[in-house]
């Protein structure tokens, strides 16, 4: 793979290599506090704090790639009675006020966190300046407005369907057992 | 007057929006913001809610539940524990297909989601039961409905969720002034309370299944029961029925929290499948971090507009104003009881199982604490009654994850899981009716 390509790919699946990392660490982290109450009988104070904060970085950059993959669930059973163009049109409308709504919540977290929040507010055992641990929130819904545009921008302008996870495997299971079935009948 | 045009702009903007096709996040959090700024509040609480409503420590039990399910699932954790079901088929009538509840009873006690609890018993029940003479549609048809015991049972993932909304919630004082205080809800307590709920409803399907089948002639095989293959089942899925048991056995006996129990059987679950089934790898292990990452995000990301939206009801009183008005209907229990699981029978057809109970919590709950019922026995019926969703059209998950398998037409299926559907409805009125089913064990347990 060429250099560009390999750096693409990372920023195409950022998200997601980031909450994998995130994930693992706190469960990791989490077992060592159970291994080591349990055994050594010696609770580490920081260890819970830490993997709360790790918890919430990974649900809201967890949050973006579920955008990215447009996994977030939409009530969709009406669509397939009205044409497919007002379903599309609806859809991107729809989209478009999500945009706006993260927009604006961008704007709300970045000033509650640089202008209005208590400067020496710190984490309880770590001591980490809380306005550290808040930037995830402008940072995870600007990335997660970036991914709602590439979806719509595949969708829309490339006739790319992203569909969510959850159908493609559905879609996977229906298609091994055709497969099966056709088998089955050569036999 | 303030207050209607309050839930005119709430609620009227979330259905709008759903309507439009937004994600039900979105339809939250857009409908919550408007209330906001018609209210005049100042939006910035939603950046304090947005970090307060998603960094809790027992919330911590939602992914290393999912993770724990994907891993067991790769790890051959799974496919061994419903083989012993089906090994037990033996020779009833019905029996094969009573096996395959069974197995739905197994796997839920490992899994915490109902579509996941389908697919993994269907693609091996499936076809067995078809194998002994059993109707395609039938087989998937059994195994849709039963794959709802996946939440009842716990672990369970909607448990959690339940747990985490209700846990935001303070009791109405004067709810305690008239009734006495109410048990504080956590979701150890609730793992505990869906135990006997589940086998109510386990025994209602199994009912159903044995007259249907008799009438059907689906009988068992001549050689009786056969103990060799039992054993052999047993022998072989030995590591697997220890998993359930460290779960639910750390947290009925109060070592563990649930999400230290999530996180141990992670770590048990890493090691059968690495050292004893060495069926493990690499790759899967990457992917179920990374299906856990998508769905907790998504799930996650709901929480927090749900929370915002909840409080826009608390803080204007919009659950006290039901209460109160279905209270002007009747003061008896059974009727509004009645009420209650007829709403959230339909909205479990219509809405997407978590998503259900993060909006309905705020709404419901201070209802039911106002009438005097128990959290946790609201909580059990709740997920009761959602579970049966997952069976009934038209967004029945289960329904599709067993059309998918079965490769039979989806209304073949959905027809013949209707009469399941209906005496889980049956077990339903049951355990809310009957308190004591849900709040005996875990006052047993406290000793």
């Amino acid at each position: 793979m060429t250099k560009t390509g390999l750096v693409l790919k990372v920023i195409d699946n950022l998200e997601s290599y980031i909450c994998r990392a995130l994930l693992a660490l706190f469960v990791l982290l989490l077992f060592a506090q159970i291994v080591s109450r349990e055994l050594f009988q010696q609770s580490l104070s920081w260890s819970e704090e830490l993997a709360v904060y790790m918890f919430v970085w990974f649900v809201f950059f967890g949050a973006s790639y579920a955008a990215k993959l447009s996994a977030h669930n939409r009530v969709t059973f009406h669509f397939k009675w009205l044409p497919e163009k007002v379903a599309v049109t609806m859809e991107a409308l729809a989209d478009l006020i999500w945009i706006a709504f993260n927009c604006y919540f961008v704007y709300l977290s970045y000033d509650f966190i640089f202008n209005k929040m208590n400067l020496f507010w710190k984490s309880q055992t770590l001591g980490v300046p809380m306005k550290y641990i808040y930037l995830i929130l402008p940072i995870a819904f600007s990335l997660m407005t970036i991914r709602i545009i590439q979806v719509n921008y595949f969708k829309l302008v490339k006739g790319i369907d992203i569909r969510d996870p959850e159908s493609l495997e559905l879609d996977e299971l229906i298609g091994d057992d055709h497969l099966a079935d056709t088998q089955n009948n050569k036999k | 007057m303030a207050e209607s045009t309050i839930v005119l702009v709430l609620f009227g903007t979330f259905f709008l929006l759903l309507v439009l096709g937004a994600p039900i996040t979105v339809s939250l959090g857009v409908s919550a913001l408007l209330s906001f700024i018609y209210l005049e509040e100042n939006p910035i609480k939603l950046v304090q809610i947005a970090f307060t409503s998603v960094g809790s420590f027992p919330l911590m039990a939602l992914p290393a539940f999912i993770l724990a399910g994907a891993l067991m699932e790769a790890a051959g954790i799974s496919r061994r524990l419903v083989n012993l079901a089906e090994s037990f088929a033996g020779p009833f009538t019905g029996g094969m297909s009573a096996a395959t509840v069974l197995a739905c009873m197994f796997f839920g006690a490992i899994s915490g989601s109902g579509p996941a609890t389908t697919a993994a018993v269907g693609m091996l029940m499936i076809p067995a039961m078809v194998k002994r003479g059993y109707d395609r549609g039938y087989a998937a048809a059994v195994t849709a409905s039963s794959g709802g015991l996946g939440i009842i049972i716990p672990p369970s993932i909607p448990m959690v969720i339940f747990g985490i909304s209700a846990i935001g919630l303070t009791v109405p004082p004067e709810a305690i002034e008239k009734y006495g205080s109410f048990q504080t809800v956590s979701i150890s307590t609730l793992f505990i309370a869906g135990f006997m709920p589940a086998l109510v409803i386990s025994i209602s399907l199994l009912i159903m299944n044995y007259l249907r089948c008799k009438k059907a002639g689906y009988k068992g095989t001549s050689d009786g029961w056969s103990l060799g293959h039992i054993g052999g089942a047993f022998k072989k899925g030995f590591w697997s029925v220890l998993a359930p048991l460290v779960i639910l056995g750390g947290i009925y006996t109060g070592f563990f929290t649930p999400t230290e129990s999530a996180i141990v059987a992670i770590f048990y679950t890493l090691m059968v499948g690495w050292f004893i089934h060495k069926e493990l790898k690499w790759k899967d292990l990457v992917h179920s971090l990374e299906t856990t990452t998508w769905l907790s995000g998504r799930v996650l990301l709901i929480l927090f507009t749900a929370t915002v939206f909840g409080r826009v009801l608390v803080e204007n009183e919009i659950p006290d104003s039901i209460a109160t008005s279905m209270l002007s209907l009747t003061d008896n229990v059974y009727l509004i009881w009645t009420m209650i699981i007829g709403f959230l029978l339909f909205v479990g057809m219509f809405m997407e199982t978590l998503a259900a109970i993060m909006i309905l919590t705020p709404v419901l709950l201070p209802v039911t604490y106002s009438l005097g019922i128990d959290p946790i026995h609201f909580g059990v019926v709740l997920i009761c009654c959602l579970s049966i969703g997952f069976a009934t059209p038209p967004l029945g998950e289960n329904l599709f994850v067993a059309s998918g398998i079965s490769d039979t037409p989806l209304e073949d299926i959905t027809a013949k899981a209707l009469p399941f559907a209906a005496i889980s409805v049956v077990g339903v009125f049951i355990i809310a009716f009957v308190p004591e089913i849900s709040l005996w064990l875990p006052r047993l347990l406290a000793g």
